[in-house]
């Protein structure tokens, strides 16, 4: 069958994403199921969610985190501990596809391809944007599925499934714009992933600074919130007083940027760019030099990145703990309902919170690191290795430099966070112990990300061809089972597969330290076996 | 003249697929080599066997006399290498990689090493100032070849080097690597540009599924080839005809159209074919030397034309 050029498009598009959107869409829709399912398991009884609402109305960094309580049934619960996380990785789905789709396609020539047949110059866009609406209405349907099936209201699932749909329909035309001023697609999706970052800031912004309801068991969000897509699909409020008014706000928006898109498109020349692409330098810096002077220079801003991640989360850290016990003493009736959860006074629950934090800044370290054996992974199969490899360069050498700056990129991420809980910690009344226990936290990391690191290391010696799916599956397993094993009553000895399990809780006086020596033990075995098991197979193109 | 590269019988296979299959090549010092061979016919994986990046799966390969594979980093201050589809790190700018690829080589930036690079710079026409992802494949190309030329070797391994070059920037290689061979380097190059290897061969190989057909002199090559030889058909008799098949037993496809005898001889036979024509008379004889290209051509094809990769093989 003859089928337009348009059709002929879309159906590229769909075939080219053909595993990808529906992994995305299965993963939306299992986290929203999952998560509803664990917020019922915790917090069953109304006075337990009341007292959690209340705790985190008053609480405002809790509030940047997670968005603003509408309410204390169990699907606005489940809403409000949801919506924001959910939006943004819906956002940054979308701003991937979007790229991957128009300026990937720029850069590697085969836009050029396409563009010499019928399809012409705007067809492309087009059957981008069309496809990444579907590929919306499907996560979006994914969402309101998992929340009909744990039997939540139908109207507040469909308008939940709406605003997520129509925040990455908006975060898909933010994705277009930036592939637009952008010349490269690594720089598109970077500047596009610190907008959705903007817009996760503005709407924490404005939730922190709302006004909380008489009843103190809803938050109205401040204006910032107003100012951005994720805060719009927040404002639908779908299971506590349903308005879908605001998605008209994110329509509008997308809308807009595509048509500018359009425009942009049609007045352009292919491989050109709205911000022209800047020179280098015509000599290289006397610091250029040797393999490890090549790996810090393709890898320093990532970690960089990275490191301002850890340093953010570590600020939440420290800030967090100490609020949430300003609260518990002023409030007897959430005062117990914390000395529940944490019984030992208020060092020990803010220590027990910051641990908290400090394990996902653990996994934040782990993910660093593995890029810098992804980024090796990289320079092997692209071919820049090759020609560094006829250089008189080792390859144990060029091997132990990535592993080295994995190392470093753990210690920057986790001193960087410990620094950040520092400075969170400024105002508390005993801040030398405390500094000295969230630097506990930050070192007991340490362990279970030189693992993970490790694991990338061995899985690039004896997979090469599939060592970066495989490297964030096993970090997003290992993440999974070591934080949520719990809530979700895996066995123990799946359990115990995560290096996360084993990261001992500096906060517990009497912290079960083996575990974490043990880990440091095979992380150096497996890098060693790793680095051996590089060095005798052929170079993997 | 000692021997560079020396390879005997190698093998390499992945999973199922026999990539070389008993290749023999020989590569001697103050040498230019050429490589040839249709695509997929295993040059690349030779090469890279070579550098010490694939291990050999069976026969032996020598690279100044040691193992390429255990002594790769050691043989590598030796080498330059360029590869045939160039990758440059996106955000360092052409100038910078070549800094640091002349770096890793043990260059130290003496001013003799900056006058050489500003030489090539300049000669190929290239502004280090553009960042890699901007480059075309032809200035990619160029950045690796600069860098390999900027610091002298004793070896020099060049995968396709010109594929992206214009017919100017050719010229500028050739005279690059005729100086390099005429210091006394080896340099092997793996080409499809035959003007190129007729230029600056001394020597080929030519190799396909993986196993070397024929090597030697280009003279060599082109006497082992045929000789177009036709004249007019006017006032010659079928015996005549004979006459002559029957005395020169190397003719090859005799023919007789629009007025023409046309056939093929072995150029080695043309003394013993001369006397022969001239007891005939031949009248408007035309004697065609044998191209480059068709004996390439000969190589090259695959097995639908097998009799004449039999024949080449079968000779001494």
């Amino acid at each position: 069958m003859n089928r337009g050029p348009l059709a002929q498009l879309l159906w590229l598009r769909a075939r080219r994403d053909r595993f990808q959107v529906p992994v995305w869409v299965l993963t939306i829709a299992a986290l929203s199921g999952l998560s509803s399912v664990a917020v019922e398991a915790s917090f069953g009884t109304l006075a337990e969610r009341e007292a959690l609402v209340r705790i985190a109305v008053a609480t405002p960094s809790l509030l940047m985190l997670r968005g603003v309580p509408q309410g204390t049934d169990v699907a606005a619960l489940v809403f409000f501990q949801l919506f924001a996380f959910l939006a943004a990785t819906v956002a940054l789905m979308n701003t991937f596809l979007a790229v991957r789709h128009s300026r990937a396609e720029e850069q590697s020539g085969r836009a050029d391809l396409v563009g010499a047949t019928a399809a012409g110059r705007l067809l492309p866009l087009v059957a981008t944007v069309l496809h990444g609406a579907a590929t919306n209405v499907l996560l979006g349907a994914g969402v309101c599925l998992a929340f009909l099936a744990v039997g939540f209201d139908p109207t507040g699932a469909l308008l939940s499934g709406a605003a997520i749909a129509a925040t990455g329909l908006a975060f898909l035309a933010v994705g277009l714009v930036c592939a637009q001023l952008l010349r490269t697609a690594r720089g598109a999706n970077g500047l596009a992933a610190a907008l959705v970052g903007v817009a996760y800031v503005l709407r924490a912004a404005g939730d922190a600074g709302g006004t909380a309801s008489a009843d103190g068991l809803s938050v109205a969000s401040g204006w910032p919130s107003w100012l951005s897509p994720i805060g719009w699909g927040q404002q639908t409020s779908p299971f506590h007083s349903p308005e879908p008014a605001p998605l008209l706000l994110s329509l509008g928006f997308a809308l807009l940027l595509i048509a500018a898109v359009l425009g942009l498109q049609s007045t352009r020349d292919l491989d050109a760019s709205v911000l022209p692409e800047r020179g280098g330098r015509n000599h290289a810096s006397a610091r250029l030099r040797g393999s490890f002077g090549l790996a810090w220079r393709l890898q320093w801003p990532s970690i960089l990145g990275w490191s301002i991640a850890g340093l953010l989360l570590g600020a939440i850290a420290g800030g967090l703990g100490e609020t949430i016990v300003d609260l518990a003493e002023s409030n007897p009736l959430i005062g117990g309902a914390l000395a529940s959860i944490a019984p030992g006074g208020r060092g020990s629950i803010i220590d027990l919170f910051t641990a908290a934090l400090f394990s996902l800044i653990g996994v934040l370290a782990a993910a660093a690191a593995m890029q810098s054996v992804i980024r090796l992974r990289q320079e092997e199969s692209g071919g820049a290795g090759e020609l560094l490899l006829a250089l008189p360069v080792r390859r144990i050498r060029w091997m132990n430099d990535y592993l080295a700056l994995g190392a470093i990129t753990i210690g920057s991420v986790l001193a960087a966070a410990v620094t950040g809980a520092g400075l969170g910690l400024i105002r508390s009344a005993d801040t030398a112990d405390r500094i000295a226990s969230v630097a506990g936290s930050g070192f007991a990391q340490l362990p279970a990300a030189l693992l993970m690191l490790a694991i990338a290391a061995l899985l690039y010696a004896f997979v090469p061809r599939v060592s970066i799916a495989l490297s964030w599956a096993a970090l997003l397993a290992a993440l999974f089972v070591g934080q949520f094993g719990g809530v979700f009553g895996l066995p123990e000895w799946m359990r115990a597969v995560s290096p996360f399990t084993h990261t001992p809780v500096s906060a517990v006086r009497g912290a079960d330290w083996a575990g974490a020596a043990v880990m440091f033990g095979l992380a150096v075995v497996a890098a060693a076996l790793a680095v051996w098991g590089a060095r005798r197979r052929d170079l993997t193109l | 003249m000692s021997t560079v590269i020396q390879t005997r019988e190698l093998q390499k296979t992945f999973g199922r697929v026999r990539a070389l299959d008993g290749l023999d090549l020989t590569v001697a010092a103050g040498e230019v080599h050429g490589f040839l061979g249709p695509n997929g016919a295993g040059k690349s994986t030779t090469i890279r066997i070579l550098l010490g990046l694939m291990r050999g799966s069976g026969g032996s390969a020598t690279v100044f006399g040691r193992d390429p594979w255990a002594d790769a980093s050691a043989l590598h201050r030796r080498m330059a290498y360029v590869p045939g589809d160039v990758t440059l790190w996106p955000n360092l700018s052409g100038g910078e990689a070549i800094d640091l690829l002349g770096r890793l080589r043990g260059g130290t930036g003496t001013p003799a090493e900056r006058a050489r690079r500003a030489h090539l710079l300049d000669a190929f026409n290239l502004d280090p100032g553009k960042k890699g992802r901007t480059y075309s494949k032809g200035n990619r190309q160029k950045v690796a070849l600069i860098a390999a030329l900027a610091t002298p070797a004793d070896l020099y391994v060049l995968d396709e080097p010109t594929s992206g070059l214009d017919p100017l920037m050719e010229e500028v290689f050739r005279r690059e690597i005729q100086a390099a061979a005429a210091a006394g380097a080896a340099v092997l190059l793996s080409s499809h540009i035959l003007s190129e290897v007729e230029h600056l061969c001394d020597r080929v190989t030519i190799i396909r599924a993986g196993r070397t057909v024929q090597t030697g002199t280009l003279a060599d090559l082109r006497h082992l080839t045929r000789t177009a030889v036709a004249f007019s058909a006017a006032g010659l008799t079928q015996p005549d005809l004979g006459q002559l098949a029957a005395g020169i037993r190397t003719i090859h496809d005799l023919v007789i159209e629009g007025g023409r005898v046309r056939f093929t001889a072995d150029s080695d036979t043309l003394p013993d074919l001369l006397p022969l024509l001239a007891r005939l008379r031949v009248q408007a004889l035309s004697i065609a030397p044998p191209s480059l290209e068709e004996l390439f051509l000969r190589h090259y094809r695959d097995d639908a034309d097998g009799q004449a990769r039999t024949e080449a093989e079968a000779r001494p």
